[in-house]
């Protein structure tokens, strides 16, 4: 009965496409292959969907009635389109008028949730995620639980990207310049513009971003459908450690790869500048794979050293860090292969260790004298090195934070050195599933010299003029060339010096694919109607193409996909129809076939190393600037959920600012929040200080992503600075990328002060050690067997041991790396507002999950704890017994539940709540009008499960209730119990360290109850059950795993003063 | 017809039917210019949220709940006056107890008002704290201190007012025999027909007693009860059981200060320098000493216990107290009602009324530093160090203050200008008996 009622729809749905033919008028002029459907209007599929109010309507008009002939794949395309996305995503709901649909759309339950599968697009590391979307919208992303890199887990930014999707400073409609001001045009008029001026013009380029699938290739063949040279492609990443990887590798073993990290295997990392947890080369499959090899498990954990002048993410994760010179990475690496060449378990064939022996011999003289500039002994590398060679051990090397005129030569040093600890085969892997490099090194530098030679650029998906440095003069560059076309998702800097700006398809309105590891294909496919008028980028080339006359013989960019992707069913599935290969794929989000292919033998290096290394002077002051984990090199600053995430180490938000060590800025009489000035000879910039312990006493760390001036950007413009003003615009000769650290300064002071919004305002400990606890790897192999009860006290109140379920939470301190993807999830799941810097300044923040971020040890050389702290969920609240009118109560499953309704903001349980983890509306937060004011936020990206919450109440985290409801009612539907695991909370869900577990503690065999009662669980201001003190006695439901560390530490005695600054002054002193 | 039983009702009701001194106009038209200050800046608040507060995370009381703790500590020392020292039958109470009384019912009307402006959603609050029986069964938390504050707050003013009013009985009757018309019947009605029979004076000495009892124990329940706010949280700084003694003291001695400070200049205002004598102020000093130095114990013994306890949370709050970043407001506290106070040990100061009337005040502004000090001092760094923030009061938290004195002083005011200040029938009690003739000689004594 269901099927058939299934078929009848699915049948009208097929004559509605051959009624409903493509409109505009563009199309219609095009030659026929073009006039396949466009899935810019779901309207001409499904024509009942167009809501009947004009004002509300997608303002399309409707179609004449013009039948085509639909051939076998038009008919595919469209099943495809039409009854996988279109039927279910493609409504836009009107905001007044509430209809009921005459005939109910198969596949489409209004309030209930369909999620697609598709491939995050925001940075190169490809990502699968799984979009959330309620009648037609995406609400929320989430990685692909079994997808190879991200293994469920998501990046901020990646899950940030639906704001973007939703900003309302997107372009409406293209623009064309002229004279000085931009005028809305049709695109049709685009296409007409575009091929009057691209008319028999030969050196027309394209300027795009990173990209790892077919979308390079496509663009090429454009070029040369145009009559362009395919060499006019130029791609460019900021994130310059894809590039220096590959070519290393393909200097050494004759191939571009990225080696893939075998984590099972590993015991050991050293990383020398390495920023696997933050940009990297995929920083959720690193965290992922850190966090399941490294850390501490069954009495065993792995080790991570790093050397590093900057204070990184990594760093703070590292078990032990050691702090060298600016810019002597290359120099550390090179003294470290040195001493393993030496050493007696090295490994390496003859003509391997010879290859090595001509690198170290070009090098004798840093050798010898370099230890003075490293600044570490030779006793600390010498320890760090036996360790490498007696375990499955790798080094990993650079990063943002190191990108010098050296970084290419720090990775072939770095491959030296894996080499000689035999990590090639084992703990990395070449010959299978290598990560790719999403761009083609060197090609900014082959724009800059071809620059005056176009006749014209379209840049797609890039912003050159933000993301390099001014000293390269890119704008006047762009300025010469006659015709310069910007095709963004979201308005960019670059876009000043474009005669046309097109708006482009967000990702998630997009078709695409990615290949960031070979073997491994990601579909990228549109989830949601366009909400403006935008179109696919690759589409926008097609037509063009075809108003030269010169058509590719492709419909559309999905088209051209679905040719590829027919190659990769003949190889991947070579047993199954086209159709239904699409179709898995679509449905799955991926595909994968890791084929074995040889790695060559190391070639000679020495040539590649020549040139005395650099040693950083002594007197002298660096300025590295490293890419924001956060923003990335920007492409993030117009989220505000981003921008109001904190970093993860100076707690800051909606701002840039100038880490130095606090020795340093006491020697130099600084003052924590004085703004100084920069001074490079390529030009100066101005910026507020923060004393970070750990940076190196030379080096002053200035962070990329922020500094837009962009007018039409009001969430970014004016936020921070861009220190790319500070670099020369010199290219790292081997991989082509522009310099970014270790660049000499002259800093002075100045009179101002600027108050930087960071979240946590006080950073010491206090000698509060049962805050953080810490047990050496020894004292936890006897801990390890012991198995705790934490929630059997003496108690004379009534216990949630009988009731079905107790949710509860376990986070692991050691896995934590602050990367703050768990404040994003959480932000976006709860909608939670963002507020903006100046009421971050008050305290006034709204996240319901905060990092804590304390330093201990000395200033110099700091260890870091993060400690993410949300709601305990006490099951002896301090909160609940003091509510006058039974706002916040406790619900039968253990969860500290608000009634928002019933709330009147005495504010009493705030007060009360040890942890302050109670957030109160100080004001109605602005949904409607995003844009004004930084903190204000689109409704349409609300998550409609979620209620919004007015000013004058109190709210807080609620374990995700409506996810444990929205489980519970499945189970219940299907007449079973919850299993364990089932449930996700939307922090633990997108941890990419896996940090958090959450589950029902009443189930003895989940994995929350077996953490809990693990030897190293405790509960915060719990006391020491072990002997008795029950410390606040809150009896939260959440507890950590105390942090492991290879040494004791007596953690009372070592929370010294470490804090930025002074120690004991908080920040308002 | 000084001095005589009869004169008494001239010189207490001059004030009254005439025009009161200049003084009282300008007083008058400050404290409504005051008033007019803080309703601007409450409907501001109204308006915009509590965001235009100075108030965040994890100070999430500040000023207005300073105010509070204040306000409700002033209206003590009205109760106490009039009822535990009635009780006591100190007889220097007499020529002040009316005006301490007036005090009280005005000061606790003011502070009833900061829990609602200090409330997020005040419309709601006004009727959900109340416990009324509902088709959702919805109740009130009888577990929460700010509930127990309800009832405390409420039943003391119904007490204090009733109090206050029976006391005004037999003068509004006196008032109502000395005036015509329309005056004559309102202040009738007001007196309920008092007539002044002896029996009517039984009942009212008896009911009066009655009250007097029942006020007492309330003196003390509400303060403890408003201390608990504090005490019943886990706040370190907040969470100790010394707290209700040591509020009530700290209530007594403001109400006392408050007392002086404004009988004095009313006493100068409406001319009563005959009735209210310089040896009633000075009764008045000495209780103000005495509880100076149980607040001084006080806070002696909470750093005490706060080290001896072993909390190393507590006694970080109270390091922190004495020498952090608001350690101004603790050193005015400890200055203003500790240390300047003990200068009434000596008898030539407290008849001073220039230097006592100075000390006063700064106790006044003391007290109030004292609760500024207990409530933000305490939030500013609890338990987690990554909880530490900061508070600064806001302009408008600084209005609503103005604000706040400006109610008060309106109210206290018009009532002055309308009714005995000082309770004619209860001076009268205590004349000695009237000598046939000239007997003025003998009733200056007292």
């Amino acid at each position: 009965m269901a099927t058939e009622h299934a078929d009848d729809e699915l049948a009208k749905l097929e004559r509605l496409s051959e009624v409903y033919a493509p409109s505009g008028d563009f199309e219609r002029e095009s030659s026929a292959r073009d006039t396949g459907p466009y899935y810019a209007a779901a309207e001409e599929v499904l024509p009942e969907l167009e809501p009947e109010d004009p004002r509300v309507s997608g303002a399309k008009a409707s179609a004449e009635g013009k039948a085509f002939p639909v051939d076998r794949r038009d008919f595919m395309r469209l099943f495809s389109m039409g009854a996988v996305v279109g039927a279910t995503a493609c409504v836009r709901r009107p905001p007044e008028t509430v209809l009921p649909y005459v005939t109910q759309p198969i596949d489409m339950v209004p309030g209930v949730a369909t999620y697609y599968a598709s491939t995050c697009g925001l940075c190169s590391a490809g990502c699968g995620i799984m979009v959330k979307t309620r009648e037609g919208r995406p609400v929320k992303l989430e990685g692909i639980a079994d997808h190879p890199i991200n293994q469920g887990g998501l990046c901020g930014l990646g899950q940030a990207s639906i704001q973007g999707l939703y900003h309302p400073e997107r372009l409406k409609s293209p623009l064309l310049k002229q004279e000085w001001t931009y005028t809305p045009v049709s695109w049709e008029r685009v296409y007409k513009v575009m091929a009057e001026r691209l008319k028999n013009k030969k050196r027309v380029a394209i300027f795009t971003g990173g990209a790892t699938g077919h979308r390079h290739g496509f663009f090429r063949d454009v070029l040369r459908a145009m009559g362009s040279s395919e060499e006019l492609l130029y791609t460019w990443e900021p994130n310059g450690l894809h590039q220096a990887m590959a070519k290393a590798h393909h200097v050494a073993f004759g191939e571009a790869r990225i080696p893939r990290i075998e984590f099972q295997e590993v015991q050991y990392v050293l990383g020398i500048a390495s920023d696997i947890h933050e940009q990297g080369i995929s920083p959720v499959y690193h965290a992922k794979g850190m966090s399941q090899g490294l850390s501490y498990q069954n009495g065993k954990m792995g080790t991570f050293v790093q050397l590093e002048s900057n204070m990184t993410l990594s760093g703070a994760a590292a078990h032990e860090r050691l702090v060298i010179a600016p810019g002597s990475e290359a120099l550390a690496a090179l003294l470290l292969v040195e001493i393993l060449y030496d050493h007696p378990l090295a490994k390496g064939s003859n003509e391997e260790r010879r290859l090595i022996k001509e690198v170290l011999h070009e090098h004798r003289k840093e050798i010898a004298g370099g230890w003075d500039a490293l600044g570490i002994s030779q006793k600390q590398l010498s320890a760090v090195a036996d360790a490498l060679v007696a375990k499955p051990s790798l080094v990993l090397a650079g990063g943002s934070s190191a990108f010098t005129a050296e970084a290419t030569k720090l990775q072939l040093l770095t491959v030296c050195a894996n080499i000689l600890v035999g990590a090639y085969g084992k703990t990395l892997i070449l010959h299978q599933g290598w990560h790719t490099n999403p761009v083609v090194s060197g090609d900014v530098q082959r724009f800059i010299a071809d620059a005056a030679s176009l006749d014209a650029v379209i840049i797609i998906d890039s912003d050159p003029l933000f993301t390099l440095p001014a000293a390269l003069h890119i704008k006047e560059l762009f300025q010469k060339i006659p015709l310069v076309v910007s095709l963004q998702a979201f308005p960019v800097s670059s876009d000043e010096v474009a005669h046309l700006l097109l708006p482009a398809h967000h990702y998630l309105e997009s078709w695409g694919d990615e290949q960031a590891v070979a073997g491994l294909w990601s579909m990228r496919q549109p989830v949601v109607r366009p909400t403006t008028e935008s179109r696919q980028s690759e589409d926008v080339l097609l037509w063009v193409l075809a108003h030269l006359g010169k058509n590719l013989p492709y419909a559309d960019y999905l088209a051209y996909l679905k040719e590829r992707w027919q190659d990769l069913n003949r190889v991947m599935a070579p047993l199954v129809g086209f159709d239904t290969f699409f179709q898995a794929v679509q449905r799955k989000g991926f595909i994968t076939q890791f084929s074995s292919q040889v790695v060559g033998e190391l070639r000679p290096l020495a040539t590649h190393l020549r040139g005395e290394l650099f040693a950083p002077k002594k007197d002298a002051l660096y300025v590295v600037s490293p890419l924001d984990h956060r923003l990335h090199d920007g492409r993030g600053a117009h989220l505000p959920v981003l921008q109001e995430c904190p970093d993860g180490l100076t707690t800051a938000t909606w701002d840039s600012w100038a880490a130095m060590n606090p020795h340093t800025m006491t020697r130099l009489a600084l003052k924590r929040n004085q703004v100084v000035q920069i001074k490079t000879p390529a030009g100066e910039i101005s910026l507020v200080l923060y004393p970070m312990p750990g940076v190196h006493p030379q080096l002053l760390v200035v962070p990329r992503g922020n500094g837009s001036q962009d007018k039409r950007n009001t969430i970014a413009r004016g936020v921070g600075v861009n220190p790319l003003a500070l670099y020369a615009g010199e290219f790292e000769p081997e991989s082509g990328q522009p310099i970014t650290a270790a660049t000499e300064i002259s800093l002075t002071g100045t009179s101002t002060m600027y108050r930087l919004a960071t979240l946590q305002k006080h950073n010491d400990i206090n000698s509060r050690g049962e805050i953080i606890k810490n047990y050496s790897l020894a004292e936890m192999q006897t801990r390890e067997h012991m198995t705790k009860d934490l929630d059997t006290v003496p108690d004379l109140f009534p216990t949630l041991a009988g009731a079905e379920h107790r949710w509860g939470m376990s986070i692991d301190l050691n896995k934590c790396n602050g990367c703050g993807a768990c404040i994003v999830a959480c932000s976006l799941e709860n909608n939670v507002p963002q507020v903006g810097r100046e009421q971050i300044i008050l305290g006034r923040e709204m996240q319901w999950i905060r990092l804590d971020r304390y330093f201990a040890a000395d200033v110099d050389h700091p260890r870091v704890t993060f400690q993410p702290l949300l709601c305990q969920h006490c099951n002896h609240a301090p909160c609940e017994p003091v509510c006058p009118v039974f706002a916040t109560t406790h619900d039968p499953e253990g969860i500290n539940a608000m009634t928002y309704n019933r709330c009147v903001g005495t504010r009493y349980c705030a007060n009360a709540c040890p942890y302050k983890v109670r957030r109160f509306n100080w004001w109605t937060h602005a949904w409607g009008k995003m844009g004004e004011r930084p903190q204000d936020r689109n409704p349409r990206a609300l998550n409609p499960d979620v209620t919004v919450r007015t000013r004058g109440v109190m709210e807080k985290c609620n374990f995700c209730v409506g996810r444990l409801r929205e489980a519970k009612h499945t189970a219940k539907i299907a007449g079973r119990k919850l299993h364990d695991g089932e449930v996700q909370v939307a922090c633990q869900q997108t941890c990419p360290s896996e940090a958090i577990v959450f589950g029902n503690l009443n189930d003895k065999f989940s994995r929350v109850t077996k953490q809990r009662s693990n030897g190293r669980a405790y509960l915060l201001l719990g006391g020491d059950p072990e002997h008795g003190h029950y410390g606040l006695k809150t009896l939260p439901n959440v507890n950590y795993l105390a942090q492991v560390s290879h040494q004791a530490r007596d953690e009372a005695n070592h929370h010294q003063p470490a804090a930025s600054g002074h120690g004991e002054q908080s920040e308002h002193a | 017809m000084k001095g005589s039983i009869s004169g008494i009702n001239e010189q207490i009701l001059i004030g009254t039917g005439t025009k009161p001194e200049k003084t009282y106009y300008i007083a008058l038209a400050i404290a409504v210019f005051c008033l007019l200050i803080g309703a601007v800046a409450w409907a501001i608040e109204i308006i915009y949220g509590m965001g235009v507060t100075g108030l965040n995370s994890p100070v999430y009381w500040g000023v207005l709940i300073t105010n509070f703790v204040f306000w409700v500590g002033i209206g003590h020392a009205g109760t106490l006056i009039s009822a535990i020292l009635f009780l006591f039958r100190a007889k220097w109470r007499n020529s002040i107890n009316r005006s301490a009384e007036a005090m009280t019912v005005f000061a606790v009307i003011t502070a009833g008002l900061f829990p609602l402006i200090h409330v997020g959603r005040v419309w709601l609050a006004a009727y959900w704290m109340m416990p009324f029986p509902n088709t959702n069964n919805l109740w009130v938390n009888f577990r929460s201190p700010l509930i127990w504050d309800v009832f405390a707050i409420s039943t003391y003013l119904t007490v204090s007012l009733l109090f206050w009013y029976m006391g005004l009985v037999p003068d509004i009757a006196a008032m109502r025999d000395r005036v015509t018309g329309f005056k004559r019947l309102l202040f009738g009605f007001m007196s309920f027909g008092w007539r002044g029979t002896l029996r009517e004076w039984h009942h009212y000495e008896v009911g009066y007693g009655f009250l007097a009892a029942l006020a007492t124990p309330l003196v003390l329940s509400v303060h403890s009860i408003v201390s608990w706010d504090f005490a019943m949280s886990m706040q370190p700084g907040w969470h100790t059981t010394i707290f209700p003694p040591y509020f009530v003291a700290g209530a007594i001695l403001s109400g006392c200060a408050m007392v002086y400070s404004l009988v004095l200049p009313l006493r100068h205002m409406f001319r009563l320098e005959e009735i209210i004598k310089a040896e009633h102020l000075e009764a008045l000093i000495k209780l103000t000493l005495l509880t100076s130095t149980i607040v001084a114990y006080a806070y002696g013994v909470e750093f005490f216990v706060a080290w001896y306890s072993g909390n190393e949370f507590e006694w970080a709050i109270f390091q922190k107290r004495a020498t952090g970043p608001y350690c101004f407001y603790f050193w005015v506290m400890v200055f203003c009602n500790c240390l300047f106070p003990l200068a009434f040990w000596s008898k030539r100061v407290r008849y001073n009324q220039t230097i006592c009337f100075i000390i006063c005040l700064l106790v006044n502004v003391g007290m109030w530093f004292e609760r500024y000090n207990i409530i933000v001092s305490s939030l500013v760094e609890d338990f987690l160090p990554s909880n530490w923030g900061h508070y600064e009061p806001r302009l408008i938290e600084i209005a609503l203050t103005v604000g706040s004195f400006g109610w008060f002083f309106t109210w206290l005011l018009i009532f002055c200008r309308f009714f005995p200040l000082v309770s004619m029938s209860e001076v009268k009690l205590i004349m000695p008996k009237p000598l046939r003739g000239d007997g003025a000689s003998a009733a200056q004594k007292h």
